[in-house]
């Protein structure tokens, strides 16, 4: 491995370094200018070489949790998720293989979903498979009608 | 894709996965070809008369036999390589693909290995055939002869076959050193039975026999002063890559196709470039001289592929002197065991090929020590996030993941914990 690796020394301080530098003053600005990009990519974007994916996520959840806006995080992870999973957007029609992308998006969201807030993301899960959104539907970032009907904030 | 960044794919991942998963097919035929026939020569002579079969009871027949068990233990790993690329081929991400090619590298390259060695024993059985079938030199003198042969021949044709990264490659590096000392034995018998024929006038029926064994003989290029139609001795012949292939002075010793499969499989880090050089040497009869342990001139293990980020890739972990080796980790975790069992992984896809070595502070870190002084409310704790996260998306599809599913969702979590793509297998209990 090499000297620089998104592990070693302090990494907390290098995101905010690289975050700053691109003109943010905090991870979340810089996350939600790039709403559908997924964790690796937001991760590639800071430092090819050192910056790992759940590190973006870990600062994201630790920001969330001092301004009480969780649940906006939430949303926003599904929407990265969705974008990755079902690049066409929503499927027309639940046939094997597409349930198998459904399922993977919402099985990856609700495991990089905090503990809080795991149920509350199962059960707009289980609402979106029980009444499934039009076809191609795609999510462009955390204030999605839809979604917001689903995980409506509760911190503010 | 180098070692430095895992999760980084180029832009050409594709067409590098795609060329290297051709070349690997293309590998495996070749070896494969060649298996097959070493196969129906050793069939020849357990069913010649006179020779092997009917002298002394039988008692050379065990060495038939010896070469029979290796190219079963050879035809098994082709087999293992070949299920693997079959895997290879469902797996939608290029890294994961390219690191499945990779695991199945090692097969490969005993196999090749395996099947030089076993070519030269071949060479033996004739030479020792003929023997027997003329009455040449004593039963006993050819029984011990062999005996010593199979010793030398074992601890290399064990390591090959013991699937050990390690052992494999540090044996590969050995096999064009041995084919040296097999290839001096060769000669030294071929002079006593010719000796012997003299004496018992024989040598001009002899040496028609002999001719058109050595022109088949795998060893026919490290043989020049008893083959002169080979050509001059090859000693101070420089190596060049030409349009054709590897040249050694007028003689082309491998074509340019098989240099660009091997640059392909080598380039993507599936085939080591010491066990590539050793094919290359062992087809150019470069193995008795005093560079037998040396490298192939620049220019041409670059033709193969050879390169500083090739060399950074294929480091299997080997720490320096008095340095412990980081920690073999499993990718899926082993308490789940049945669990991926039951889902495909068996065999020589097996949970235990899937462990990557993680240097002390990544490990820690990935286990929810280290520096994750963020982490109070999640737990990235690795174990459990693979399994939640392949557990929720069982349920929701409603049916078991596939193994190329759960492929899917490795690789996409190990490039998020930014882990390398390189897997090794497990050691250990």
């Amino acid at each position: 491995m090499s000297d620089r690796h998104p592990f070693q020394g302090n990494w907390v301080a290098r995101l905010y370094e690289r975050v700053r530098e691109r003109g943010y003053d905090s991870l979340t600005a810089f996350a939600e200018a790039r709403p559908t990009a997924s964790l690796v990519a937001l991760a590639e974007e800071l430092g090819p070489d050192d910056v790992a994916g759940v590190q973006v996520f870990k600062g994201l959840v630790a920001e969330a949790e001092r301004s009480r806006r969780l649940t906006r995080l939430v949303r926003g992870q599904l929407v990265r998720e969705l974008w990755a999973c079902l690049p066409n957007g929503w499927p027309a029609v639940l046939d094997d293989a597409n349930r198998f992308d459904v399922a993977h998006a919402l099985g990856a969201w609700v495991t990089f979903t905090p503990e809080t807030h795991k149920e509350r993301a199962d059960k707009a899960g289980d609402a979106l498979l029980a009444t499934p959104p039009h076809p191609g539907w795609r999510p462009l970032g955390p204030d999605d009608e839809l979604l917001l009907t689903l995980l409506p904030d509760e911190e503010v | 894709m180098t070692a430095e960044s895992p999760g980084r794919v180029e832009g050409n991942a594709w067409s590098i996965a795609l060329s290297a998963h051709v070349a690997f097919l293309g590998a495996v035929n070749e070896v494969s070809a060649s298996s097959r026939r070493v196969s129906s020569a050793l069939s020849r002579l357990k069913a010649g008369d006179p020779g092997i079969p009917s002298v002394g009871n039988s008692i050379f027949v065990r060495y038939v036999d010896y070469g029979e068990r290796q190219r079963q233990w050879i035809d098994a790993e082709l087999a293992a390589a070949t299920r693997m690329a079959t895997a290879a081929s469902k797996v939608e991400d290029p890294d994961m693909r390219l690191a499945l090619l990779r695991l199945a590298g090692p097969r490969l390259e005993a196999a090749m290995m395996g099947s030089l060695l076993l070519a030269v024993w071949l060479d033996f059985l004739n030479l020792t055939d003929t023997a027997l079938a003329r009455h040449l030199q004593s039963v006993e003198t050819l029984f011990m002869n062999m005996d010593r042969l199979q010793k030398m021949l074992e601890p290399t044709m064990t390591a090959l076959s013991s699937l050990e990264p390690e052992q494999v490659e540090a044996a590969a590096q050995d096999v064009p050193a041995l084919v040296g000392h097999l290839t001096s034995e060769f000669a030294a018998l071929r002079e006593a039975i010719r000796k012997g024929a003299e004496v018992l006038q024989k040598a001009l029926a002899l040496k028609e026999a002999m001719e058109a064994l050595t022109l088949l003989s795998s060893l026919k290029f490290s043989l020049p002063r008893l083959l002169p139609r080979a050509g001059p001795a090859t000693l101070g012949v420089g190596f060049m890559v030409g349009s054709n292939g590897v040249m050694l002075g007028t003689r082309m010793v491998v074509s340019a196709e098989w240099v660009e499969m091997m640059r392909q499989l080598v380039r993507a880090g599936i085939l080591s470039v010491p066990a590539v050089s050793a094919a290359v040497r062992i087809q150019a009869g470069q193995v008795m001289m005093a560079e037998a342990h040396g490298e192939l001139p620049r220019g041409v293990r670059e033709a193969l592929g050879d390169g500083p980020e090739v060399r950074g890739m294929h480091v299997t972990g080997k720490a320096g002197a008095g340095m412990a080796e980081p920690p073999r980790h499993h990718v899926m975790p082993k308490e789940f065991r049945e669990w991926f069992e039951k889902r495909g992984f068996t065999g020589e896809m097996d949970i235990d090929q899937f462990c990557v070595r993680l240097e002390q502070a990544h490990h820690e870190a990935i286990h929810g020590g280290g520096d994750w002084k963020l982490g109070r409310i999640w737990p990235g704790e690795w174990n459990r996030m693979i399994m939640e996260v392949l557990g929720r998306t069982e349920s929701r599809a409603g049916r078991m993941l596939t193994q190329n599913e759960i492929l899917k969702i490795v690789a996409e979590r190990m490039k998020a914990y930014y882990i390398p793509m390189n897997f090794i297998p497990w050691r250990g209990p």
